[in-house]
């Protein structure tokens, strides 16, 4: 029996860099080497880390569904542990493929489509996409007084620390 | 001379959550309930029901394995 899974795949940008296609096809043939039908695959963002992970701070996602069995799961997950290429990986299952996927990926491999090129790891993130809260001048000063009020009054909940659950 | 007690904030996602669709890929959704810590603010706060928080806890948490959120700060 075969399910849907969902992958987000967290690329180094120095094989992004020299081809998207090349940084592609490290994935969907990773993908295809353990027995999965690749249904798509896209380019999700370029971004900047919420915290360096082997000393990188930019990487580039990549969005892939495929179809497998649940046999060749450990392999797969073995193969992108090692592969240096791959920064880090969540695999999920889904109930189908969202609508939209097909045609986003399909828009991809169009031959006028240009992958834009990654920015140096010490570039900052376009503008907003670091920020936390929408605000004005004062929107410092009110994330201040805010955490200090959930501090008080004992109002959060999960204390996850870094590399705890995953 | 009594205390004055501030009002509590009104719950993020409205009164009733209403099965709502958490992706851990929708970061700016997600961003609007953790704390300036980046701390998952409580039910109290959010407003969801027991199951959505649990939605809401595990989107966060995918969303921080791809450093697509903090853990800290």
């Amino acid at each position: 029996m075969t399910t849907v899974y969902e992958g987000m795949f967290l690329l180094d940008n120095q094989v992004v860099r020299e081809d998207w296609k090349k940084a592609k096809a490290i994935i969907t043939d990773a993908l295809k080497k353990h027995g999965a039908q690749v249904l798509c695959a896209r380019r999700f963002d370029e971004r900047k880390l919420a915290y360096p992970i082997r000393r990188r701070r930019r990487a580039t996602y990549c969005l892939a569904f495929y179809q497998m069995g649940s046999e060749g799961q450990t392999a797969l997950r073995r193969d992108f542990e090692l592969n240096e290429n791959v920064l880090r990986y969540l695999m999920l299952a889904r109930e189908n493929l969202p609508e939209g996927e097909l045609e986003l990926a399909a828009a991809e491999d169009a031959a006028d489509f240009n992958v834009p090129t990654p920015p140096p790891d010490d570039a900052p993130d376009a503008p907003g996409g670091g920020r936390r809260r929408e605000g004005g001048e004062a929107g410092g000063l009110d994330e201040l007084g805010e955490a200090r009020l959930e501090t008080r009054d004992g109002d959060v909940e999960d204390g996850d620390v870094p590399g705890k659950d995953d | 001379m009594g205390s004055m007690r501030r009002p509590p904030a009104p719950p993020i996602s409205g009164k009733n959550c209403d099965d709502p669709v958490l992706d851990y890929k929708d970061t700016e959704n997600l961003r609007r309930f953790l704390s300036a810590h980046g701390q998952l603010l409580s039910r109290k706060r959010t407003g969801y029901c027991t199951q959505c928080q649990k939605q809401l806890k595990q989107a966060v948490k995918r969303a921080r394995h791809l450093a697509l959120l903090p853990f800290v700060g």
